[in-house]
């Protein structure tokens, strides 16, 4: 539970906000690379925490966001000629360079320097595992590139995709955390889903239905466990990282890829869920990768041209009663990602946590969210970088093992849980 | 024709979520392990809780070298004697907390009393600054066996976060 303040206090990312100055200490995941594939393509659209603006590639390659409309008349630039360096408006010819200087105002001689005066507002946006990222915060605090392990690893051995969600960012990322929810919703797809079955596992996912949950704080979040009996007075455990302020990874099964997401605040009834799959040590076959594009593991299928899912709210999901009867699904939703996003956005674009009722298993997300508190009151109270601005934070993976009854997860997967060059996901 | 669900997840439509309460508080016992634990609860049990009570196990040692459980007794805050089982048995969730390293050996106690009233036990290891990663994993180790959930908690402040989470 939390009062009526706390919970808009952790939804709401705009501009001047507690939270929204929190988001704005990170690099953000804003677009795939693939929606800018050439120097010269058309621009695009990108709203993210609440405010509206336009990305593009210029003539030479360079990556630009900036303010989506122009500094003269107010028309969206997403109408503009991407042409010579710059993007041109189509009203009355004023062109914008990648990082929101004006450099042509037509209707004024250029000995004037009048355009030198015309600045968009404009974030840096780069390229790293064919994802464009861009930090949002005051330039002089620019913190290091991220360095996740998905995104930092050879492009052919990591896939990631968006989707559309249609809540606020904060319940859609706490089921991210909220590992208790796995064995009921997603019970069907451990044996259906490509990217899940077969792993040796996932029998210990189907034989104790009653996991028993330990959180730990790390240095730039939290590790939650979760562990299950095993022969041999052992416990299976199943690590999930939580990196601040979104970023969350799923335990691996097998030697499936690994996947997680992000959870990136369009506005604060909107959200990008970002969804990745990567191996640490091998390309993603052929199969694996057209199982992702199939919608299959985290990803889902959409709606033609668009990154909405499509079963999304317009078609009550695709409901299925008779797969939810027969039990194939335990929701009636197909597939993993819009099993989550049907329910989180079935509460409403922006949960009213003041009604919950939360119980001990919740621990995970009670604690992101005191952290989340406590990283924005330091932030705004005493200039604190928060948790997960450090590169060296994004250096965590999720981890599946076995460990004796008295080993606890932090000392006893300490290796597996750190990101490691050349060195294989440790999983069962 | 617009689907329910669309319908159904509006802002607009948030507005008529029936607002009677659907729960009411619930009744926490939270049980210092350790006189570090119970330095730490002082201050919280001051404050204003709708259903937690705070409690030290202090006396556990000499009270249970019966082995029986149902023998052991607590120490609320005001310094009244309590009996643990009728304290366990009126409560919808057990928590205990330790400092790290600290000796928490009164948990099974806790434990036996919770798993014979099937309440709920939670562990919460509250480490300070320079408690060493040795300390926190000797707790981990200890209370592990008990807890449905065990928690190492940043801080302090995290007991009344998650109280006030679990409307105690």
């Amino acid at each position: 539970m939390l009062r009526k303040e706390q919970n808009d206090y952790l939804a709401q990312t705009g501009p001047g906000t507690p939270l929204g100055n929190l988001f704005r200490s990170y690099w953000m995941p804003a677009l795939l690379a693939d929606e800018l594939p050439e120097a010269d393509c058309p621009p695009v659209r990108v709203k993210l925490m609440s405010e509206r603006l336009l990305a593009f590639r210029d003539s030479e390659g360079k990556l630009g966001l900036i303010d989506e409309f122009c500094a003269h008349r107010g028309v969206s630039l997403w109408f503009g000629r991407n042409e010579e360096c710059g993007l041109r408006c189509p009203y009355h010819g004023w062109k914008f360079d990648v990082t929101g200087q004006c450099v042509d105002v037509p209707s004024e001689a250029v000995e004037s320097g009048y355009a030198k005066k015309i600045k968009l507002k404009s974030y840096p946006l780069i390229e790293q595992g064919g994802i464009l990222w861009t930090y949002m915060g005051p330039p002089e605090k620019q913190p290091p590139l991220p360095e996740f392990e998905f995104s930092t690893v050879p492009l052919n051995q990591t896939f990631t995709t968006k989707r559309l969600q249609e809540c606020n960012w904060l319940q859609a990322m706490e089921g991210g955390i909220d590992s208790s929810h796995v064995s009921f919703l997603h019970r069907g797809d451990l044996s259906n889903d490509p990217l899940f079955q077969g792993a040796a596992g996932n029998k210990y996912n189907m034989q104790d239905f009653k996991p028993v949950f330990e959180v730990v704080p790390s240095d730039g979040g939290l590790l939650i466990g979760a562990r299950r009996n095993a022969e041999d007075g052992q416990y299976y455990w199943r690590i999930t990282p939580w990196v601040m302020p979104c970023y969350t990874g799923v335990p691996p099964r097998g030697d499936h890829p690994l996947h997680g997401h992000f959870w990136v605040p369009i506005d604060d009834e909107n959200c990008w869920a970002w969804s990745y799959d990567y191996h640490p040590t091998r390309a993603l076959t052929e199969k694996e990768v057209q199982a992702m594009k199939d919608g299959k593991g985290v990803h889902v299928k959409y709606v033609p041209g668009t990154y909405r899912p499509a079963a999304n709210k317009e078609n009550d999901y695709l409901m299925d009663r008779a797969a939810q009867k027969a039990g194939r699904t335990f929701s009636g939703i197909e597939g993993i990602g819009m099993q989550d996003a049907s329910l989180q956005e079935s509460m409403g674009p922006l949960c009213d946590r003041t009604k919950e009722n939360l119980v001990s298993t919740d621990n995970g997300i009670i604690m992101a969210r005191q952290r989340l508190l406590k990283a924005a009151r330091e932030l705004a109270d005493k200039g604190t970088v928060p948790p997960g601005v450090n590169p060296e934070h994004h250096k965590v993976r999720q981890a599946a093992l076995l460990l004796k009854h008295d080993v606890p997860f932090s000392d006893g997967a300490k290796e597996a849980l750190k990101a490691r060059k050349g060195v294989r996901q440790t999983t069962v | 024709m617009q689907s329910e669900s669309a319908r159904m997840t509006t802002a607009h439509e948030a507005g008529f979520r029936v607002q009677a309460p659907n729960s009411r508080p619930r009744a926490a016992k939270v049980i210092a392990l350790d006189a570090t634990a119970a330095a730490l609860l002082e201050p919280i049990s001051r404050a204003t809780w709708h259903g937690a009570a705070f409690f030290t196990s202090m006396n556990f040692t000499a009270l249970t070298t019966s082995g029986q459980p149902l023998d052991a007794w607590l120490k609320d805050v005001a310094g009244h004697t309590m009996n643990l089982m009728s304290e366990v048995a009126a409560a919808d969730f057990v928590v205990v907390v330790a400092g790290a390293g600290e000796d928490a050996r009164a948990v099974s106690v806790i434990a036996d009393a919770c798993r014979m009233h099937s309440k709920t036990l939670v562990g919460l290891i509250v480490p300070r600054a320079d408690d060493s990663d040795e300390a926190i994993t000797a707790s981990l180790k200890e209370l592990r066996p008990y807890a449905k959930m065990l928690v190492v908690a940043n801080g302090a402040d995290y007991i009344e976060a998650m109280l006030t989470a679990l409307r105690a």
